[in-house]
């Protein structure tokens, strides 16, 4: 499992450039559904399954990532470039990218020596950031880069204790439990999305549930996990290794009560998302046609969109099982 | 080894505190081509003797910035103290490894995205905990006083520029070793005498004992400067690619730096010069003061972001400042003038 997730969260693919992730999920299904790959870029699955319910249930990840696009480049060769998604500028600050997955850059930065005192304690402002290539001047940087172009600040996947760190867990994660999924699971036909664009505005699940027109959703994701240091416990969202994180309700979605508590009394290890932040492709989901039936299930995820991203193993874990309860629990009409 | 596989392995080693593993890898390539020892001190001196009584000492600091462990917290939470100078503001989310009874990977805390409200100030390091993912197991492995460094691997960027860690100052230590493989065999008319030294980024501590123990007549402190970059005004930075950066000063050796000059021009070797009104904050400062005093002057490497995990220069500049000081060594520095 493991090994998949880390080809998944190395594979570069930022909101509008999943081309590369996209490929990689179909090489992995293709042998166990159907699918097929909308305008955006959707993958749109369908898993033939030893019932069919009468409810249809759709089961969603994103596949983009957050990064940056080039958006100029200077007389000098340095690159100007606006955040795909949002980017704490601590995260990008003297941090390594990789432009189009074959030019080396960093963001650079005035040195530290040189900063007065009011400026060392306070990041530069976004628009001011540039990347360095190492190139001469505009004449040899247009050689190598062009305007539209995708980067990501790029960093190792490790095993931490019992925790992977990587860049791109948002939300290959979902991901990872989607194609495992469609691989082991035969009870009921389901229906798996893996969709484009969420970053920046959850764009890929309004028309991936358009075209599947479901009852019921889930949709997998990660959230943040402030359980650190410096931070109150009554903050913190959730906690790592205390099971998937259930949400009632974020920035984009009222959810299924009904959906919520069962997902809380499954006797699966998770736990409730305990604050109203953030959103995910449930906000798309369930608005789409008459209206869906939406639960998110979410991976708790410190330091989330940082290339250093960390998430437990157990709740990795824990979001198949739920997943695969609900689906059954859904799909054999258990939950009213 | 080409001068940039040797920056690259001096990089991917850390040195500083107890951790010598830099030093090791540097005494092991220099012992190869001059007489070498260790220190108590942490240098690591070599010298290849001349014809004359004459020295001539080349310095480069082997130690980097980094951090020491000063706090584990039941959670496994690091609170660390930096050694050395680094920006706070670029901490949050960068991975780092902490050399605890064995190494592990660490990141240190961001600001949750709920909670991240108005502008965050980063000035105090001990609010930025470092994360080990271990729990309370990070005792285990983590104990106070463990040092910590960047993790970054190196990598090449267009052209000849090269990025890395602790390019301050392991790109000087390269061209002193390549310096010293060009030398060696060769007939000096005066002493060379190879200095790394510890503890330059604590304060120029090595070099004082360096020198001391070396005795030279004269000395050139190879350090990093400023390199050009778009937040960086002209007058203070120089460009990368124009070769190293002959330094003027008032507490600096001009007779040094007009030898350096004229062997450049003659011999065509690219070089910049800049003038500091004072002490350079390099080894010079203190390499000056040993003893009855030692004529001394600076010659850098142009680098930019320096003390991040991301420096960045131009490996020519390297091999220029190598054809520099070779024909220096070879012409007997200042010994006749």
């Amino acid at each position: 499992m493991l090994d998949m997730l880390k080809q998944l969260c190395l594979i570069d693919g930022i909101s509008g450039d999943e081309a590369t992730v996209r490929n990689f999920i179909i090489s992995q299904i293709k042998s166990f559904c159907e699918y097929k790959v909308d305008n955006l870029g959707n993958i749109i699955c369908f898993k033939k399954g030893e019932k069919t319910p009468k409810r249809k249930i759709m089961l969603d990840a994103h596949t983009d990532e957050v990064g940056l696009i080039i958006s100029s480049i200077t007389e000098s060769g340095y690159l100007k470039f606006k955040t795909v998604g949002g980017i704490d500028t601590a995260a990008l600050l003297l941090r390594r990218v990789l432009i189009n997955g074959k030019v080396n850059g960093v963001i650079g930065g005035k040195p530290f020596h040189l900063l007065d005192a009011d400026s060392r304690k306070k990041l530069p402002k976004k628009d001011d950031l540039y990347i360095d290539i190492g190139a001469k001047n505009r004449q040899e940087a247009e050689q190598l880069v062009s305007l539209g172009d995708s980067a990501v600040i790029i960093s190792d996947f490790e095993i931490l204790g019992d925790c992977v760190k990587s860049k791109a867990l948002d939300d290959r994660i979902g991901c990872l439990v989607l194609i495992k999924l469609l691989k082991e699971y035969n009870n009921y036909d389901f229906y798996v999305t893996f969709t484009v664009q969420e970053e920046v505005g959850l764009r890929g699940a309004k028309t991936a549930a358009f075209a599947v027109k479901p009852d019921f959703a889930i949709a997998l994701d990660s959230t943040t996990a402030a359980d650190i240091a410096e931070t109150p416990k009554e903050s913190s969202v959730c906690v790592q290794g205390k099971g998937v994180a259930v949400s009632f309700m974020d920035n984009a979605t009222m959810y299924d009560k009904n959906l919520y508590n069962a997902a809380l009394n499954s006797g699966i290890l998770c736990q409730p998302k305990s604050a109203v932040a953030g959103g995910n492709n449930a906000g798309s989901i369930h608005l789409s046609g008459e209206g869906v039936r939406t639960i998110a299930l979410s991976a708790p995820c410190r330091y989330i969109h940082t290339a250093n991203s960390i998430v437990n193993i157990k709740d990795i874990e824990s979001m198949y099982e739920l997943t695969k309860y609900m689906l059954d629990n859904i799909a054999n009409e258990n939950i009213k | 080894m080409e001068i940039k596989e040797l920056l690259y392995s001096l990089s991917q080693r850390d040195c500083i505190g107890n951790i010598t593993e830099a030093a090791d890898f540097a005494f092991d390539v220099l012992s190869q081509y001059a007489d070498t020892k260790k220190y108590d001190t942490l240098n690591v001196i070599g010298e290849i003797r001349g014809k004359s009584d004459y020295t001539i000492m080349l310095d480069a600091h082997i130690d980097q910035v980094g951090f020491v462990v000063t706090n584990i917290d039941e959670q496994g939470f690091l609170t660390v103290a930096t050694v050395g100078g680094i920006d706070l503001r670029a901490l949050p989310s960068k991975t780092v490894t902490v050399h605890g009874k064995q190494k592990i990977t660490a990141v240190f805390c961001a600001t949750p995205p709920h909670l991240a409200k108005g502008e965050v100030e980063y000035d105090d390091i001990s609010k930025i905990k470092l994360d080990t993912a271990l729990g309370e197991k990070a005792k285990e492995i983590v104990s106070i006083g463990d040092y910590v460094t960047f993790s970054d691997k190196c990598f090449d960027l267009c052209g000849n520029k090269v990025c890395g860690r602790s390019f301050d100052d392991r790109a000087a230590v390269a061209c002193l070793l390549e310096l010293a493989k060009r030398l060696s065999g060769k007939e000096l008319p005066v002493n060379v005498v190879f200095a790394l030294s510890a503890g330059e980024e604590l304060g120029l501590r090595g070099a004082k004992t360096a020198t001391f123990t070396v005795n030279p007549n004269e000395a050139i402190a190879l350090d990093v400067d400023f390199g050009d970059s778009p937040d960086v005004s002209p007058t203070d930075s120089s460009p990368l690619g124009d070769g190293g950066i002959i330094t003027y000063s008032p507490i600096l050796d001009k007779n040094i730096n007009k030898k350096l000059e004229k062997i450049a021009k003659d011999s065509n070797i690219r070089y910049s010069t800049y003038v500091a009104g004072g002490r350079t904050s390099t080894n010079a400062d203190i390499i000056g003061l040993s003893r009855e005093g030692v004529k001394t002057s600076v010659l850098s490497i142009p680098l930019r972001n320096m003390h991040s995990s991301v420096e960045i220069l131009d490996s020519d500049d390297l091999e220029a400042i190598c054809d520099l000081l070779e024909q220096y060594v070879l012409k007997g520095g200042v010994f006749d003038a």
